[in-house]
């Protein structure tokens, strides 16, 4: 009761951090914890580490994993971005950057260059990323093995022994029933020449950016208790058949916005006769091509 | 000539229960040893014990891979997995629990092939296509779920699925139960053919002592987990020794 009557008159008075939480939310001990986790993962690139995820005031499937890892990795500098489906405007995107606003009083931004860290959904930002940023990715199902093999002992021997022959039959039934690899999004890649990894559902068209890329790469599944990682400057390498090499396709348009060629866009319906157009779904790439043109 | 595959002495228990017991075997390459008794004598847990399937609790099991000789139950897991989906291949009385029901057939015959590295599209379908011939499925079923293909069918494409990397031991549980009398034949015929083409060695456990006399080359009899007889399997048959054996021969119904 104390608490909320705190929390009340605070809401009036500051607008700095609420008090009645601890920095970014979780207290100190959890986000050891997840800080453990990360090294851990880190060290072994693409490893799934399990951790004891937290009960987050958000449901499961809106980024727990990934809002808990954010907050063990945030300190007062950082600034954070937050997108979904590659758009900062969101709810997920909004609700998000909102969270951490008051939990931790933080420096938002939506420019990707000025960012420290940036917590994603599905997304890879378009703009190149540097050394010193921080992705952070929210993972449904952390598993790659998971739809082929649903005993999770199993997959775990699997990986411990590189038994991925099962991970090529799902391409090979792709290319049998479509005559191409019709996987689009959540395309399963090898982190380090050694484990399989499923990059969380981005469009294979953001597969290539994981790979060698200078940012450090976070990966959280909250209701799955599983963090993966990949460092910086790794080999991520899309699995694909010598005959039927991997291909990181778009939609064969221009962002009718900006006009780009090399972005991924999103399909928008404009009316009820089924016109329609293609837009970038990274909204601060567009916007700054706007503003530079 | 050296065996193949050679057991000593094994021993596996359920609790107090005998599951089999001071087990012997000797498999030369090409060769077929047939291992015969009534429901619940062990011939199960004998042939899971030496394949990989149980680990059995006292014993030793030597396979010979060409350039040396293989501790079966004391090398790593790792080897032992990649054994068992190289060298090795266990064909299960029900297909259902040797295929992935939910991939195609020809999914199911390329798995083992790619987890053994093969990574090319066009070559791996080849490789199906000549399985499926083999084992005589038509070749327009080869994008088919097997959930839409018969008993015996299902049968055969398990068979394919465990020959396609060539492994030099193959183990079958009871490969013909549970189908009817022509199908069985036409399996039989199969395996017949395939043993002989091939020169594959096998351990095949089986209750029916017609499916071991047209297979077999040698023949272990089991009764409460422990070989009562083995031999040459027209010797054992024709001239039974043990009584159990030949009350087992002398109950095989006559048409």
């Amino acid at each position: 009761m104390n608490n909320v009557l705190k929390f009340k008159n605070k809401k009036n008075t500051v607008a700095a951090q609420d008090e009645i939480y601890n920095f970014a939310y979780l207290d100190e001990n959890t986000k050891r914890m997840i800080r453990r986790a990360l090294i851990k993962a880190l060290c072994i690139p693409g490893y799934q580490v399990p951790f004891s995820s937290r009960e987050m005031p958000m449901p499961y499937g809106w980024g727990t994993g990934g809002v808990q890892v954010t907050s063990s990795c945030l300190t007062t500098d950082d600034v954070i971005k937050v997108i979904d489906q590659g758009a900062d405007d969101t709810t997920n995107a909004v609700s998000i950057r909102n969270f951490f606003k008051k939990t931790a009083n933080i420096k938002t931004t939506e420019k990707t260059s000025q960012a420290s860290i940036i917590q994603t959904r599905h997304r890879i930002p378009e703009e190149k990323l540097k050394e010193k940023q921080i992705l952070v990715y929210q993972v449904p199902i952390p598993e790659p093995l998971a739809f082929l093999e649903p005993r999770y002992q199993e997959t775990k021997k699997m990986h411990a022994l590189s038994e991925y022959g099962i991970m090529h039959v799902k391409l090979y039934e792709d290319i049998t029933k479509n005559g191409h690899i019709e996987t689009a999004y959540a395309y399963p890649v090898k982190t380090n020449d050694r484990y399989i990894m499923d990059p969380s559902p981005i469009p294979k068209f953001d597969n290539p950016k994981m790979n060698n890329n200078p940012a450090i790469q976070l990966f959280g599944a909250g209701r799955e208790q599983r963090i993966y990682a990949i460092p910086p400057y790794t080999e991520v390498t899309s699995l694909d058949f010598e005959d039927y090499p991997f291909d990181p396709s778009k939609a064969p348009h221009k962002c009718s916005i900006c006009g780009s060629n090399e972005s991924f866009l999103d399909e928008i319906i404009t009316d009820d006769d089924g016109n329609r157009s293609f837009i970038c779904s990274d909204t601060n790439y567009c916007n700054q091509r706007m503003e530079n043109n | 000539m050296q065996p193949i595959l050679s057991v000593h002495n094994l021993n596996k228990y359920y609790g107090n229960q005998v599951g089999c017991k001071n087990m012997n075997l000797t498999l030369y390459p090409g060769e077929v040893v047939g291992v015969v008794g009534e429901s619940g004598s062990g011939k199960t847990t004998f042939i899971n014990s030496i394949s990989g399937n149980l680990i059995p609790d006292s014993g030793k099991i030597l396979i010979e891979t060409g350039n040396e000789t293989i501790d079966f139950l004391e090398i790593s897991e790792s080897l032992k997995r990649l054994l068992i989906r190289t060298e090795l291949a266990f064909v299960h009385q029900n297909p259902r629990d040797g295929l992935r029901l939910d991939v195609s057939a020809g999914g199911n015959i390329s798995e083992r092939l790619m987890s053994i590295g093969q990574r090319n599209y066009g070559n791996i379908r080849q490789t199906i296509f000549k399985w499926l011939d083999k084992v005589e499925i038509d070749k327009s079923r080869v994008d088919d779920f097997p959930r839409t293909f018969s008993g015996g069918m299902l049968q055969r494409l398990q068979i394919a699925k465990n020959l396609v990397t060539s492994p030099k031991i193959i183990f079958m549980d009871e490969p013909t139960g549970g189908l009817d009398v022509s199908v069985q034949a036409k399996i039989l015929d199969l395996l017949r053919k395939l043993v002989r083409e091939l020169n594959l060695s096998v351990v095949i456990v089986s209750h029916d002592l017609a499916v071991i006399r047209l297979l077999a080359d040698k023949i272990i009899v089991m009764k409460n987990g422990e070989a009562v007889e083995s031999g040459l399997c027209d010797q054992v048959l024709d001239d039974p020794q043990h009584s159990y054996t030949q009350l087992l021969v002398s109950s095989v119904l006559q048409v």
